[in-house]
């Protein structure tokens, strides 16, 4: 790979980069692939994937779309990975399937060009082999990229870690403290999931992300609330409120408008866990905080005159 | 004879026309007693909409009021089906719904088994109906499946002809023929039937116009199949003077093209991977439609239905490659049918003026 030019690629900073942002740097770095990444969501962003998505779409595609949008023209290839399912029963939302070729789709008068892997255990296709096939595609040798792919994977276990450990002290703080079960992709956005979080530190209450957990231990954990949920990124969430929900005192359901597997998942919970205060919080493409605001309120408040604290 | 009083009284929600070859292998194959629900009415999307979450996508919502209107009648046991999509979640929200309502009942979620083994099918036979003796089984279920065969073929036919018929024999002879599979009791039921359908479709004089308008239907797997939930979209269009072709059923989804096989090669410009349950299917049937030269193409979905959503940049794709218009339409528990009708008779004349200008 020394006389070709090594090419650009693209991370649409939405859906499954808040997952799989480590291991993709180093992956890339380690290969030594120039990577950028798109800016923060702002409402530009989210404009420009609303005009460009089917407007039933979820409010994480129109994101997402508006990420990719913002990349375009400015890298050689935009990764859009395909994950499909990590075994039986646990499968991802049929949008991450879909993923990459509706973005072909979107952008097919734009020229521009798409990096992917495909992620199907159910096929035989794990994710070692799928970066394998990634980077093979870039022309890079088979044993280079093996060893990218381990040291990737090497780092973002250790990174996953610290935060897992991070998040479990959390839960271990003095005062109110609050689990926000939502997709990384939407806590983890500073246009959507940040006005919550940030709500809740002002207020003084000490937010807790439920997806960042010992994903295994969690995965087993899930049965205990619902025995035939079937989605891998659902199942962390079900699993970490089993088994957390004692240690929190109250929890809120963020999804974004319309997730398909939230609308199911979110409502099971709030008939099944009944231990704890619970808020069903959906997030729309509003442009002002104040509703959201006044319902975080309203909810803080209650669990205060609930323990007697107000 | 069998004790009348023990034997299980089984429903499956209400299902396009489908239901009488669920009853057909609950009382024959199965031996049980069906309770098959009443037909979908407004009331059922009313009492499914009250108690299911918002955002849930239409399918939902009507059968679980199915599954109510089955318990008033009398069910015991309910059955529901797994699934690739929010289908496979059906079932577990279901019955906690209704547990929730204070119903008393045996639920069989197909989900809870791991459906890819074949040993599974056998302890779910078992679980519905010990005594059952497998090898009359399987020989009175194959029988179940050749009704669904047929329902599909004469399904077909209707919608492609029943538009060219004004004297209305083709739709009696056709509500004869579901007459005939609801009360089917033996194989020999459902071969007469069959056979007495296609004479009676042969004995009526069609005048179809020799280039006559032909519209593709695509869409979700279930709101495309059933009138009430479409809103009797393919009998509206078929009346305008509209030969329909949808092949999207389950005789084909599931029994002769099992996994769609084959069909991604024909898309492969279009995409590369699967990307729903019923994607590629719908894509490759879009494509097929307009490169035989179809008039238009409707796709319908029910509100938020994921992988339908995601399907329709690809439509909008083949729209643009071959000129070919789509109606795109969404149905919501909505139970009005006038603003369907404007924009079909918008979409009518567009495609009729189109065909007399081309």
């Amino acid at each position: 790979m020394e006389a070709k030019k090594t090419p650009v690629v693209g991370l649409p900073r939405a859906m499954l980069y808040y997952r799989y942002r480590t291991l993709w740097h180093a992956f890339f770095d380690e290969l030594g692939i120039k990577t950028v990444v798109s800016g923060p969501t702002d409402r530009e962003i989210l404009d420009r994937g609303t005009s460009l998505a089917i407007d039933e779409a979820c409010l994480s595609l129109k994101i997402f779309l508006g990420h990719a949008a913002s990349l375009v023209g400015k890298c050689d290839y935009i990764l859009i990975p395909r994950v499909s399912n990590f075994g039986r029963h646990r499968n991802m939302c049929t949008r991450f399937e879909a993923l990459p070729d509706l973005a072909k789709n979107v952008f097919r008068e734009s020229g521009q060009r798409f990096l992917t892997y495909d992620i199907d255990v159910l096929q035989k296709k794990n994710e070692a082999a799928a970066f394998q096939a990634l980077g093979q595609s870039l022309g890079f040798p088979a044993r280079a990229v093996r060893k990218a792919y381990k040291l990737a994977k090497k780092a973002e276990q250790a990174k996953y870690k610290a935060l897992v450990r991070e998040q479990e002290q959390l839960y271990k703080t003095d005062g109110l403290k609050i689990l926000i079960a939502a997709h990384s992709y939407v806590a983890d956005d500073p246009y959507i999931g940040w006005t919550v979080t940030s709500y809740l530190k002002k207020a003084g209450v000490t937010p807790i992300r439920a997806d960042i957990v010992d994903r295994a231990g969690a995965v087993g954990c899930s049965p205990q609330i619902s025995p035939t949920c079937k989605w891998e990124m659902s199942r962390e969430i079900i699993g970490s409120i089993a088994m957390h929900c004692d240690k929190v005192d109250g929890i809120i359901l963020l999804s974004a408008f319309p997730c398909g597997p939230d609308s199911m998942v979110n409502e099971l919970i709030s008939r099944r866990v009944k231990r704890v205060p619970v808020l069903n919080l959906v997030l729309d493409s509003q442009t002002g905080t104040a509703g959201v605001e006044t319902r975080l309120e309203s909810f803080v408040d209650i669990i205060r005159f609930k323990e007697g604290l107000l | 004879m069998r004790d009348a009083m023990n034997v299980r009284k089984i429903s499956f929600p209400r299902y396009a026309e489908y239901n009488c070859a669920f009853k057909y292998v609950f009382e024959e194959a199965l031996e049980v007693r069906c309770i098959t629900p009443p037909a979908i009415t407004k009331r059922t999307m009313e009492l499914g909409a009250k108690h299911s979450p918002e955002f849930v996508c239409t399918p939902f919502k009507i059968t679980l009021g199915s599954m109510i209107e089955a318990l008033e009648a009398g069910a015991d046991t309910l059955m529901m089906v797994h699934g690739l999509c929010r289908l496979g979640y059906y079932g577990e929200l279901q019955e906690q719904i209704l547990h929730d309502l204070g119903y008393h009942f045996d639920f069989i979620n197909l989900s809870e088994y791991d459906m890819s083994k074949k040993k599974e099918y056998i302890k779910i036979v078992k679980r519905i109906n010990p005594k059952v003796h497998l090898a009359r089984f399987v020989a009175k279920f194959m029988e179940g499946v050749r009704m669904v065969e047929y329902l599909d073929e004469i399904t077909a036919i209707y919608y492609k002809n029943c538009g060219f018929d004004p004297t209305g024999q083709y739709k009696a002879a056709y509500q004869r023929f579901l007459t005939d599979m609801y009360t089917a009791r033996t194989r020999s039921d459902i071969e007469d039937g069959y056979r007495s359908v296609r004479q009676a479709f042969q004995a009526v004089p069609l005048n179809r116009p020799v280039r006559p308008l032909r519209v593709g239907v695509v869409g979700e797997f279930y709101t495309v199949m059933d009138a009430f939930s479409n809103l009797e979209l393919e009998q509206k269009l078929a009346d305008m003077g509209v030969e329909i072709h949808r092949w999207m059923n389950v005789t084909h989804q599931f029994l002769h093209n099992h996994g769609q096989k084959n069909m991604a090669v024909k898309i492969k410009n279009l995409c590369t991977y699967e990307m729903g349950p019923t994607a590629t299917a719908n894509i490759w049937y879009a494509k097929e439609c307009a490169e035989r030269g179809f008039d238009g193409l409707v796709h319908i979905k029910s509100a938020g239905c994921t992988p339908e959503i995601d399907v329709m940049p690809v439509l909008q794709t083949i729209s643009r490659d071959y000129k070919i218009p789509v109606l795109y339409l969404t149905y919501d528990s909505q139970s009005s049918d006038v603003g369907m009708m404007t924009r079909l008779e918008a979409f009518y004349d567009m495609i009729h003026m189109r065909k007399k200008v081309l």
